[in-house]
């Protein structure tokens, strides 16, 4: 009897290719042993599939062939449902292809990492590993991020955020307020991973372009102030909100002084597997003290944040001053930051088991707390009263 | 003209047919498909309404047969049974009828033995009135088609319970991993199984049998059913009704820790002595392997006093401190109780619950000792004790916003839990301890004698006693007197209602209130 998972990935995100590299690399690190897996993936269109076609990454390159040989799925929102269904089924085919115990979404971005997809599973009870609903949504809002974060003592560079329309409306009361500030700044869509949508201004003419461009990947629109002589440093945190570990860190090399979508993903071209292939430097040469800090801090940020599974945060360091800054979270990060894990005392297997232990535990908490009463309200006898009313 | 009447007709008596036999289904279903206990409801329930009826109207168009034409029969025959069907499926069940498969194989088989009587008589004599009229006839001796085709389906469905025996007994081989707890007694085995799980899944993936599912069925059922790979233990409530039930049940799980809870005379019908009571519930001790660890409540004489070699024993107090594992510091609040467990006379920890009681806390004791042989931090089985939730109405206390305390006891009817009450309501802080009670009811002969004994403990316990209805209570008034218990001290309320007035004009904050036992609203008082 082994423990059913349905990897999900892929997802309607700019991060689709990584998510797909993403659980291509976990899906081959479970132990066979202990797991079943059914790789669920959800296409550009947000369409569900799965087939054993989907565990070969080579089949991507063509995506038409790649969905002829898989079979459309859906899952029902229904409480206590874990099947995966056919969308097209017959008297001869079975509506029901496999059923799972544990969902393990494996997904960046927007429509998933965000919360989500999260909601469906939730609304089915299903066990599910990572963040729930709010950590992720809260996650992946770096406006939201930075509020709480802020609220809580934890350190956060200066910002301020807007809308699309209000910067449309009266943009010179916000310049303003980036003014204040200080240029150079860095302008952020508020809820894209992976530095899409992301640019630097190092005045206002450079502020307008960079608005323009952020204003068109999300209506909420963050500037922050940029560290100059910047190093970024990154930790991975694991467990839950009762007990975390936080990994080693790395120091990732970028080309530029902000690593852009480019640098992270598409360096080495179509060699390219994802975060493995970004350069970095594990363990960060940085004193030992300051990685202490950033462990801890890490570890406050994933708690404050409610979080749950395996989590990136990355930090921003100003040489000048050596101050640390929490720059934002990465609930689900590209390859589950296994590499960091390694690096600290587990492998790839041993993490996933861990994260999969973190979600059964979660699920026996949640099934501890009372959602609603047997009682049916409507229907209560009046034969109550003369009990235990004084 | 003839033809289609007579379809009308046999489509009368078809659906007719259903329903009655929906109602024999239902009968036998109640009974357990068992026709030793279905013959003995029989008995006073043979002739009932339907049947009754169901004889006048074969009387009827029997004479019609006779004496009118087909016609004339065929529209009686139409009038009369579709009136009954419609009788039938108007009647409301408590419980309804559940088509389980295994229903549907009986109703089936039951179907065809009425079909088949009928076509025998129509292929004998080719009269297709008659053979209406000998399907209705078989329809009225329906009881017997059914307790006959109860006998003719036992072998199927003891080969289908084979089998299910088998996949579940499959099933569980492949998980040598999965950690087995056995749980029986006489009392409070369900709620040990509710304790210990709670207590257990603050480490680990646990299931356990639900509800009422103490029987090897409900067993299988459940490792069918519910097993999961992700399960690491699986807790098994055990019932019994005679010997062997539970070593049943244990051929099948093998459980490697085992709780006994009580022994006591329950189900005495069936195991005539208490030594047999005693000997099945051992069976799950038997059962364990060389080493195995077996909890004991050792408050039971027929616990304590049985020897059990070759097993890691555990036995446990509610304040004997003789034994292995008891409670100590026992102090009850308007919150719940606090207690400390003791190993021989060293102390392991302390917990606070909601719940309160002797019975409770010892149950309690019996999940933390699993608890702590399976390596789940103290500190978080006193989380979980923490959690534990009341049953409703059964001791449940709670601080009304005019500080009276209520306990809540309503649901109680049993020497034993209300001697615990008053154990509470002595035990808990408070000004003046009432009770409200109209006494224990359905005790047979010894009503009498055990409701004067309640008399007496609450002379000893309670500030003022409330006894709802006069004559129901003379025996507690006997007893209350036997302890010469001041009458001024003493309201006989006419109902609850009136008692509940006299409450409002007495109680001030401080008063610890004890409802006990609360009757059914047709109960006269």
């Amino acid at each position: 009897m082994k423990i059913r998972i349905g990897v999900i990935f892929g997802g309607r995100s700019v991060e689709h290719e990584i998510s797909v590299i993403s659980a291509q690399q976990a899906i081959s690190a479970f132990d066979k042993n202990s797991y079943d897996i059914t790789p669920i993936y959800i296409t550009k269109t947000g369409k569900w599939y799965t087939g054993d076609a989907l565990l070969n990454v080579d089949n991507y390159k063509n995506t038409d062939s790649l969905l002829a040989q898989c079979t459309e799925i859906y899952i029902s929102p229904t409480f206590g449902d874990f099947t995966i269904n056919a969308v097209q089924s017959s008297i001869w085919k079975s509506k029901e292809i496999a059923k799972i115990d544990i969902a393990f979404p494996i997904i960046h971005g927007t429509n998933c990492e965000d919360g989500s997809l999260q909601g469906l599973l939730e609304l089915k009870g299903i066990p599910y590993v990572g963040c729930d609903v709010l950590s992720s949504a809260v996650g992946m809002d770096k406006i939201m991020m930075k509020m709480v974060l802020k609220e809580s003592g934890l350190p956060v560079v200066d910002y301020t955020w807007f809308t699309d329309r209000s910067w449309h409306m009266d943009k010179q009361a916000i310049i303003e307020k980036i003014n204040k500030i200080g240029f150079p700044v860095i302008v952020k869509p508020s809820n894209l991973g992976s530095s899409v949508g992301v640019s630097k201004a190092a005045d206002e003419a450079q502020l307008i372009e960079a608005v323009e461009l952020a204003g068109r990947f999300s209506s909420r629109i963050l500037v922050e102030r940029m560290v100059v002589d910047l190093k970024e440093i990154n930790c991975s945190v694991l467990g839950d909100v009762a007990n975390q570990n936080a990994s080693v860190c790395e120091e990732p090399l970028g080309a530029g002084d902000i690593l852009s979508y480019k640098d992270k993903y598409i360096t080495k071209g179509s060699s390219s597997k994802g975060m493995t292939s970004t350069k970095r430097q594990i363990p960060a040469n940085i004193p030992k003290e300051q990685a202490m800090l950033i462990q801890d801090l890490a570890k406050e940020t994933f708690r404050t944040l409610s979080c749950s599974g395996v989590s990136r945060i990355d930090f921003l360091v100003d040489k000048k001053d050596n101050k640390v800054y929490v720059n934002e979270i990465n609930t689900i990060p590209g390859s589950l930051s296994f590499y960091l894990w390694e690096a600290t005392d587990k492998n790839f297997g041993q993490l996933l088991k861990t994260l999969i232990d973190v979600a059964l535990k979660r699920q026996r908490e949640r099934d501890n707390l009372v959602v609603s009463y047997g009682e049916n309200i409507f229907n209560m006898s009046a034969g109550l009263s003369k009990s235990g009313k004084s | 003209m003839e033809n289609p009447l007579f379809l009308a007709a046999l489509a009368v008596l078809l659906v007719y047919a259903f329903a009655k036999l929906r109602f024999e289904l239902h009968m036998m279903q109640l009974n357990s498909y068992r026709n030793d206990r279905y013959f003995k409801w029989l008995k006073t329930n043979v002739l009932q309404g339907t049947r009754v009826f169901e004889a006048i109207t074969l009387a009827i168009t029997g004479i019609l047969l006779l004496t009118a034409g087909a016609v004339v029969t065929a529209a009686a025959f139409i009038l009369l049974y579709g009136l009954m069907a419609y009788l039938l499926f108007v009647k409301k069940q408590k419980k309804p009828v559940v088509f389980t498969q295994r229903a549907q194989r009986l109703f089936g088989l039951t179907f065809v033995l009425s079909a088949v009587a009928a076509l025998a008589f129509y292929l004998a004599t080719g009269k297709i009135m008659c053979t209406l009229w000998v399907g209705g006839f078989a329809l009225l001796l329906s009881f017997v088609l059914i307790a006959l085709a109860t006998i003719l389906i036992a072998p199927v469905e003891k080969s289908i319970n084979k089998w299910y025996y088998n996949d579940a007994k499959k099933i569980l081989e492949q998980r040598p991993d999965l950690i087995i707890i056995g749980i029986t007694g006489s009392y409070g085995k369900t709620s040990t199984k509710h304790f210990l799980y709670r207590m257990l899944s603050e480490k680990y993936n646990v299931l356990m049998t639900p509800g009422s599912y103490n029987t090897t069925m409900g067993v299988i059922k459940t490792v069918r059913e519910e097993l999961q790979a992700t399960h690491q233990v699986f807790i098994v409530e055990m019932g019994a009704k005679q010997p062997n039930d539970i070593k049943e049940i244990c051929d099948l799980v093998h459980p490697q820790i085992g709780i006994l809870t009580a022994v006591g005379e329950q189900h005495l019908e069936s195991f005539k002595t208490i030594q047999n009571v005693q000997k099945t519930k051992f069976e799950l001790i038997d059962a364990l392997p060389s080493g195995g660890l077996a909890v004991l409540n050792a408050d039971y004489e027929f616990i304590a006093n049985r020897p059990v070699a070759d097993r890691e024993t555990a036995l446990y107090s509610s304040d004997n401190e003789k034994v292995d594992f008891y409670i100590k510091n026992l102090s009850y609040t308007a919150r719940g109780s606090s207690f400390s467990v003791f190993n021989k006379g060293k102390h392991l920890a302390d917990f606070d619950t909601k719940l309160l009681g002797s019975y409770n806390l010892s149950n309690i004791l019996a999940g933390y000792i699993v608890a702590r042989h399976l390596e789940v931090p103290d500190s978080s089985v006193a989380f979980a004790i923490k959690k534990l939730e009341p049953v409703q109405h059964r001791l449940e206390v709670k601080v009304h916003a005019n500080g009276v305390t209520v306990i809540d006891d309503a649901f109680n009817s049993n020497p034993v839990g209300s001697k615990m009450a008053l154990e509470v309501l002595k035990g808990i802080e408070g000004q003046r301890k009432i009770i409200i009670t109209p006494g224990m009811i359905e005790l047979g002969e010894k009503q009498e004698y055990y409701n004067t004994i309640l008399g007496e403990h609450i002379a000893d316990t309670c500030d003022y006693a409330i006894l709802v209805g006069k004559n129901i209570t003379l025996p507690i008034m006997k007893g209350l007197k036997n302890k010469s218990y001041p009458d001024n001290k003493i309201y006989v309320a006419q109902n609850f209602k009136d008692a509940v007035n006299h409450l409002g004009g007495m109680t001030r904050a401080g008063d610890v209130l004890l409802y006990e036992n609360d009757l059914p609203d047709t109960y006269e008082l």
